[in-house]
């Protein structure tokens, strides 16, 4: 079973109990009715905008934390020369 | 507490003795490499022969017109024919073909793929065989993003990249965050390419991929954590075009994308 397929199961399942509780055809037992009816209606959106506020988040740290390393790039350019003289002694043609 | 990281095994990795008796195959795809291919041979050859370890490269050619394969030709010469294989093909016929090709001329337990541009450089190579033999891990792949290894790994330095703006690491920040959370893959960087394979695991996942380019290589690993193959990850240092600058069109975002979401609906 692929990913899309079992995706789609477990949010189709969530979705049909959520709508069932939205339009009180199954009863939460626990809170009160007038609550969970204000807040019910409300829980799509909150889902997205923590869904949103997180991926921000990520990619702004993920940004933030981004390394760069110039050494690496010094370090492999003198490599680099190192790697044509041994090369030309060997008979090898570079550049 | 982790059994691998006790002062027993930091001690002990990396430190051993007794010699490496596995032989490791580079796969080498080139395509107008006459000047990058004699220098990434040059370092794969020292790294091999600093750690004592049987060594061979696969150097898969399509048809280049700058004279790749005579250079290729020369550094058998210099290195010994059964070192360094030539394996030419006809024409310009992808990185996934290259690859198939190849492998069958792998004499070797473990292929190293990687790019030969200078972007991965073969000093990692040593880290990633010391993880696979710690923890007997069928994949070990290099990860720009992180700064410490998984699982853990004595002596890793933090990865990075170097020759990107901003704008472009947004992007890939970016891109990796919507394939993590599409696809939960269990790495860090997922459009990498240099990774070191068991032979059988790279024979098995390489026949089940039908995607190109750099897809590819997401699917390969997409692929392997899903049939339960076991995975690892290093830091490595990224040095983007060395020569050159770097560009990302608009049609390798969509490309990007449809290749998520092909992934997305079949694996």
């Amino acid at each position: 079973m692929a990913r899309f397929h079992r995706v789609a199961i477990y949010s189709s399942i969530l979705i049909s109990i959520y709508l069932l509780v939205l339009f009180d055809v199954l009863p939460i037992p626990l809170i009160d009715a007038s609550i969970a009816q204000e807040i019910l209606p409300v829980i799509p959106w909150w889902l997205l905008v923590s869904f949103g506020s997180y991926s921000l988040w990520s990619l702004g740290w993920g940004v933030f934390t981004f390394r760069d390393c110039p050494e690496a790039y010094q370090e492999l350019l003198q490599e680099i020369n190192e790697a044509k003289n041994d090369l030309r002694s060997r008979a090898v043609t570079v550049d | 507490m982790n059994p691998f990281a006790s002062p027993v095994s930091l001690n002990m990795q990396g430190q051993y003795n007794t010699p490496n008796t596995h032989k490791y195959s580079v796969i080498l795809p080139t395509y107008n490499e006459r000047k990058n291919l004699p220098i990434i041979i040059w370092l794969l050859a020292k790294v091999f022969e600093e750690h004592q370890l049987a060594w061979e490269i696969i150097v898969v050619d399509d048809a280049s017109p700058d004279g790749t394969q005579e250079v290729a030709i020369e550094l058998a010469r210099a290195y010994g024919e059964d070192k360094i294989l030539l394996k030419p093909r006809a024409g310009k016929l992808g990185l996934g073909t290259a690859y198939i090709h190849g492998l069958d001329f792998c004499t070797g337990d473990f292929v190293i793929i990687m790019d030969a541009d200078f972007s991965h450089h073969p000093k990692f190579i040593p880290q990633f065989i010391r993880l696979q033999q710690a923890h007997n891990l069928d994949i070990v792949t290099g990860t720009r993003y992180r700064s410490t290894s998984t699982p853990y790994l004595a002596g890793a330095r933090p990865g990075g990249v170097h020759g990107w703006d901003l704008k472009r690491k947004i992007v890939s920040r970016g891109a990796n965050f919507l394939a993590a959370t599409v696809l939960n893959p269990g790495v860090s960087d997922l459009t990498g390419s240099f990774r070191l394979y068991r032979l059988p695991v790279l024979r098995h996942i390489i026949t089940l991929t039908q995607s190109r380019g750099y897809v590819f290589q997401m699917e390969m690993m997409v692929r392997a954590r899903a049939l339960g193959y076991t995975v690892g990850e290093v830091p490595i240092t990224f040095v983007d075009r060395i020569f050159g600058e770097s560009k990302l069109g608009a049609d390798e975002v969509v490309g990007y994308l449809k290749g998520v979401w092909q992934l997305f609906k079949s694996v």
